[in-house]
């Protein structure tokens, strides 16, 4: 991920729980209350690019405590991923968050979760057999679909829910799978021609 | 609740919208003031804060003031790559547009009329900004000068195998007098020639020729 990339830079704006460890008398602004102090305990949704830092940066004290400590976002909640165990393509992880996958690379390299992780990639992968799927119905059986240009999503058909749930990251691999069928397709309508 | 950096996101969600896009939508002048204005006011920020320290600020000492030093300073690095994300974008398509032969006139042109409409409230003005002009210019005399190195290919012609070596065109605007290896042409508007196409190429991605039949 390059420090360009678009995506990267929206998914650092997704938001998750934190607590400030410390008072902090100039940052009441970040809890909606400008005039008065931030106290130690309150709870607010930060974005990653400010909750990242805050989470590792040491205070300086002896105990070596962090400004704030940070909770799973509700995207990674437990009810997500009981739902993502039972099967990964019944949930719509748009709905979680536009980001799911940017999102949970992060959370990862901020805390321990193996068992969390092993589901996410079970997640993707399972998710992602099924994106080529869609993509290659898409691109092979004669243009059916609006599926042209741009969003590729508005396909119709069976898989119409499970496409309007992707992710961005899903929404790529679907766009590249799509378009590569196609391009072979092209090249191969192209040969026969000649 | 707005906050620090939030400014900076709409940028980049500009920046999200116009990589899909086949044309440049108006620059954000007043959103690029906006977040470089932050900037600055976070710097006086921090400036204010370490003031009364004189030079000898320790983190240790004063952790609530550390922890805001912080969030400024996370805050500023944010809208600057918010910045530098959002310009770069908008230089990578111009690039493209150039190496595709496109005019900055043409462009601006394109833009007033409104493709569909959208653009129709970026006034008659340029959808560039003036620094993104100059890029524009610029980089198209990079681009001439590279491609002057090889008089006998044209490193921005079209990629497609043509299936007629010559074709009929109908001229559009007036383009002037071209040179050919058969000798001068005149391009008078509605005249019709039939041409080498490698000569014109350019001139009909331009929109000054017509490709017929």
């Amino acid at each position: 991920m390059s420090y360009y990339d678009i995506d990267a830079i929206l998914t650092d704006a997704e938001k998750i729980p934190c607590t400030f460890q410390v008072d902090i008398p100039d940052l009441g602004y970040l809890d909606n209350t400008p005039t008065q102090p931030l106290k130690a305990g309150t709870k607010v949704n930060l974005p990653l690019w400010l909750a990242e830092m805050l989470a590792i940066a040491n205070t300086g004290d002896v105990e070596g405590k962090s400004f704030v400590s940070f909770d799973l976002p509700p995207a990674m909640g437990n009810d997500v991923v009981q739902a993502l165990k039972a099967d990964p393509r019944a949930v719509p992880l748009r709905d979680q968050s536009a980001h799911f996958y940017g999102l949970a690379i992060h959370m990862m390299e901020l805390s321990e979760e193996q068992e969390l992780a092993a589901a996410l990639r079970k997640t993707f992968v399972t998710r992602a057999s099924e994106v080529a799927l869609h993509a290659r119905k898409v691109g092979g059986v004669g243009q059916k679909g609006k599926g042209e240009e741009g969003s590729n999503l508005g396909v119709g058909g069976a898989g119409e829910e499970f496409l309007r749930g992707l992710d961005e990251w899903e929404r790529k691999l679907f766009r590249k799978a799509h378009d590569g069928a196609k391009s072979g397709k092209e090249w191969m309508e192209g040969v026969k021609k000649h | 609740m707005p906050m620090y950096g939030d400014l900076g996101n709409k940028l980049v969600q500009h920046a999200k919208r116009t990589q899909n896009l086949t044309h440049l939508p108006p620059y954000q002048t007043e959103l690029v003031r906006a977040v470089t204005r932050e900037v600055r006011d976070l710097d006086k920020d921090v400036a204010s804060l370490l003031e009364p320290f004189q030079g000898s600020f320790d983190p240790s000492a004063d952790q609530a003031t550390a922890c805001t030093l912080l969030v400024n300073h996370l805050s500023m690095r944010r809208n600057k790559r918010c910045l530098l994300a959002y310009h770069r974008t908008r230089t990578d398509k111009l690039e493209e547009l150039v190496w595709n032969g496109s005019d900055v006139l043409d462009l601006a042109g394109q833009q007033a009329g409104g493709v569909n409409g959208a653009a129709a409230d970026s006034g008659a003005g340029s959808s560039l900004s003036p620094q993104e002009e100059d890029y524009f210019r610029q980089y198209g005399d990079l681009l001439s000068a590279y491609k002057g190195q090889w008089t006998d290919i044209d490193l921005t012609g079209s990629l497609e195998p043509p299936r007629d070596l010559f074709i009929d065109v109908r001229v559009l605007k007036d383009a002037g007098e071209i040179q050919t290896e058969y000798g001068a042409i005149n391009l008078t508007k509605n005249s019709q020639f039939y041409v080498r196409q490698g000569d014109v190429e350019r001139l009909i991605a331009q929109g000054y020729l017509q490709k017929l039949g």
